[in-house]
């Protein structure tokens, strides 16, 4: 890395600009030289002093409340307190080049991850080949067997699949997780697309940016393709957990752009093997139903009998091909952190294709020389549990106390099968504006893309939620975390 | 010479309070297999629903009745006439080696992967694991079984009074007392942990003899033998399965194979209470075309 750089004079709210010798800056290169896609917006906001960014900053502000854009933190001592997810107005630009590849790999990697769901449930091909570990699926805490036997329309298990994806320091894209437990986020994305445009329009003249607005009407062309076979027009809802869920406002919002139902449990009954959905109109058959009820919760028949939130029978109307779930039951049984070690393997034996797309290199505790080496190396890695969602439980070996590591020596050593650890990838840096500092910064970035998978049918949002961690240093981008996120723009060409 | 039995499930629950809504699953209908085979089946309900069945995992019909009158009891009678012929023994085991490496083979894990796994019901604290019959080496599978359901037998004594529907094969154990569902998830427990799947299994028994449980829907076992196939062990009344075991489900466990389950809307207290009967007529072997 050379020391000398030649910075160009940033003013207003880019004066002192940092960029960090070692790390990937997605707005600069290393020589201080703004990159050419970044060039137009990066001209629009040096013409900007520092009052009148502060402003545009509230307005952005104003345009989230005004659209109720809203999430819940469980650790909340106020429970139910509704806050404003941080979002940041310097847009995460994608070249269309790169869109391109990252478009290409994410569908690969979830259609065969599809066909893994679906292979670990029925022949088991996948296991009887020794590709990946028998003992890994069938102890995964997500594997269902209210599944056998069950096969879903279109054979499709993973319609919506979360792929979390960073740009590592070599300038290359990995991808850092699978999300195929009905992911959350999308519902940022397109607000803070409405936000953007209120606040900035004239940068969307000067841009040719891909829409995301599309989404709703692909999702519910996802979820209308997978319908139980009827002669009439499908009805599908949203089923929530309900108002204290932290995700409740993106699940009205996506029944509100897709003009569906916003059902919760207690408004659907089964009744001989058909979903019944209770209106004033006496009761209205449910075809499809995207829920986001974790599986345990959603039958108290078929999973946990005390739930409340779920529907009674619904697995048995399931079962017998009377309606469609997205996702369907016991995918997490694929997006297990110890099994996304594998999935260049899946790609490759389901599709005989190279995976498109990298995977960080991964250490499962539950193997000794993978174990050995996560406690001898705990500073240079990040540990995960792999059951966990939501960024919870990760330590981040560099930034972690002597005490922290121990502790979580003694659990790993408990239950190996239940840490894996990764090296410290660097996220890639982005400008993001600090409020406290009054001025422009690097903060770390990922990019969450949404794929969905239908009977015939693929598409991939044109973006993502690029989500920024607002700690300096900080590598954990989760919203429940402490998070922000960005706009984030794919270019046409 | 196959045995003519005519079964009758009949449950009666009442509630304190109106039920405004529910849904009844039934698992309680003598199955099809190899030695028995339905002739008549029906169900009456005091709540006039039409009743509807799907399959469960193990390909069983569950009977399902949903309800949104309000009600303050609910009766229930299955009545089937099954036609139930001698199960196979077991002559001859497959040579050690053999046996062993169908036991240790990744395909015969995947496909009972299930049935030697370790769930609420059949989990045993380590702890106990060198106290309990374990297969010496060299044993054959089926030997040690009939020894294990022996010890099984002789370990526990029949009490239904310390164990309730959640007690676990540790529990059972420690307690050295309880009834055929304990007596058959101690025995899937033992198996499983000597790597020899085993599945738990509901049915009836012929009422003529004096077999312990007969009088209620019993539990017993089922294992897999390397080369034979499944092979079921009662080890509440230390028997091999017979003619006089009549199968309705099998699963990893109780929760399975649980007769009725519920999802109501109520409140304060239900009384619930069931009986069995199991008829039998002898039947002459056919010996005309």
């Amino acid at each position: 890395m050379s020391d000398v750089r030649n910075y160009e004079t940033y003013q207003g709210v880019f004066s002192g600009y940092d960029i960090k010798p070692g790390f990937l800056d997605e707005v600069f290169n290393a020589q201080g030289e703004v990159l050419p896609h970044y060039s137009l917006v990066l001209n629009q906001f040096k013409k900007f002093s520092l009052e009148d960014f502060n402003e545009l900053n509230e307005l952005a502000k104003i345009s989230f409340f005004n659209q109720g854009v809203t999430f819940a933190v469980y650790s909340d001592k106020a429970r139910g307190v509704e806050r404003i997810f941080p979002f940041d107005l310097f847009p995460r630009i994608i070249s269309a080049e790169d869109w391109s590849h990252l478009e290409r790999g994410v569908i690969q990697r979830n259609v065969a991850i599809n066909l893994f769901i679906q292979d670990i449930y029925n022949k088991k091909q996948i296991l009887r080949d020794g590709i990946v570990p028998a003992e890994l699926i069938f102890s995964s805490g997500h594997y269902a067997k209210a599944m056998l036997g069950i096969n879903p329309v279109g054979n499709i298990y993973n319609h919506i699949s979360g792929t979390d994806l960073i740009k590592h320091s070599d300038g290359q894209y990995y991808v850092l997780e699978d999300n195929v437990r009905c992911p959350s986020g999308v519902s940022y994305v397109l607000s803070n697309r409405e936000a953007m445009k209120k606040t900035l329009f004239n940068l969307f003249r000067k841009h040719d940016v891909l829409s995301v607005q599309d989404y709703p009407q692909q999702l519910l062309a996802i979820m209308q393709s997978v319908a139980p076979p009827s002669d009439n027009e499908p009805i599908c809802v949203v089923l929530t957990p309900g108002v204290y869920n932290s995700a409740y406002y993106e699940h009205s919002f996506l029944a509100l752009t897709m003009g569906i139902p916003l059902v919760e449990g207690r408004d659907l009954f089964v009744d001989q093997n058909y979903v019944y959905m209770k209106t004033i109109y006496g009761p209205q058959r449910v075809d499809v139903i995207y829920r986001r009820i974790d599986d345990f919760y959603i039958d108290p028949l078929a999973f946990n009998a005390d739930s409340v939130l779920g529907i009674p029978g619904l697995m048995g109307a399931y079962r017998e091909g009377n309606v469609s779930l997205l996702n369907a039951p016991g995918t997490g049984a694929a997006d297990d952190k110890a099994v996304y070690s594998y999935v260049p393997e899946i790609i490759k034996y389901y599709l005989g294709e190279d995976p498109i797309l990298n995977n960080v290199h991964t250490y499962r505790c539950e193997l000794d020389n993978d174990y050995k080496y996560v406690l001898e190396h705990m500073e240079d890695l990040v540990v995960k549990p792999v059951d966990e969602s939501g960024g919870y439980g990760i330590l981040v070996g560099s930034n972690s106390t002597r005490e922290q590591r121990e502790e979580l020596k003694k659990a790993i050593t408990a239950n190996r099968r239940k840490y894996i650890a990764q090296p410290i990838m660097s996220l890639s840096l982005h400008s993001t504006y600090i409020e406290k500092e009054n001025k422009f910064e690097g903060r770390h970035i990922d990019l969450r893309t949404y794929t969905l998978l239908g009977k015939d049918k693929q598409f991939v949002i044109k973006g993502g939620l690029s989500r920024v961690a607002l700690t300096k240093g900080s590598l954990v981008v989760n919203s429940s975390q402490g998070g922000g996120s960005k706009d984030t723009w794919v270019l046409a060409q | 010479m196959a045995t003519e039995y005519t079964i009758n499930y009949h449950t009666h629950n009442q509630y304190e309070a109106p039920v405004t809504e529910a849904l009844f699953e039934l698992l309680v209908a003598p199955c099809t297999d190899a030695t028995q085979r339905i002739t008549k089946l029906t169900y009456y309900n005091s709540l006039g629903q039409e009743l509807y069945y799907h399959g469960n995992p193990f390909d069983f019909q569950v009977a399902c009745l949903r309800s949104a009158k309000h009600f303050n009891e609910f009766k229930f009678t299955m009545r089937a006439t099954v036609e139930k012929s001698q199960p196979w023994l077991i002559v001859d085991s497959l040579p050690f080696a053999e046996e062993q490496a169908i036991l240790a083979s990744r395909n015969f894990y995947i496909d009972h992967h299930l049935y030697l796994g370790f769930t609420h019901y059949t989990s045993i604290l380590e702890s106990y694991h060198t106290r309990l019959l374990n297969r010496p080496h060299k044993q054959p599978v089926i030997d040690y079984l009939t020894q294990l359901n022996q010890y099984v037998y002789e370990l526990l004594e029949f009490d239904p009074v310390p164990t309730n529907v959640h007690t676990t094969a540790s529990e059972v154990f420690y307690l050295g007392k309880g009834v055929c569902q304990d007596y058959t998830h101690l025995f899937l427990a033992i198996a499983r942990l000597n790597r020899i799947p085993c599945r738990y299994v509901s049915g009836y028994l012929n009422q003529g003899g004096s077999l312990v449980g007969s009088a209620v829907m019993h539990a017993w076992a089922e294992a897999f033998i390397p080369g034979h196939g499944w092979f079921g062990f009662d080890p509440t009344n230390n028997l091999l399965v017979s003619i006089d075991h009549i199968k309705a489900a099998h699963g990893v466990d109780y929760s399975d194979c649980s007769p009725l389950r519920g999802i109501l809307k109520t409140q304060g207290q239900n009384y619930t209470s069931y009986y069995v009967d199991v008829l039998t007529t002898q039947m002459q072997e056919q010996t005309q075309q």
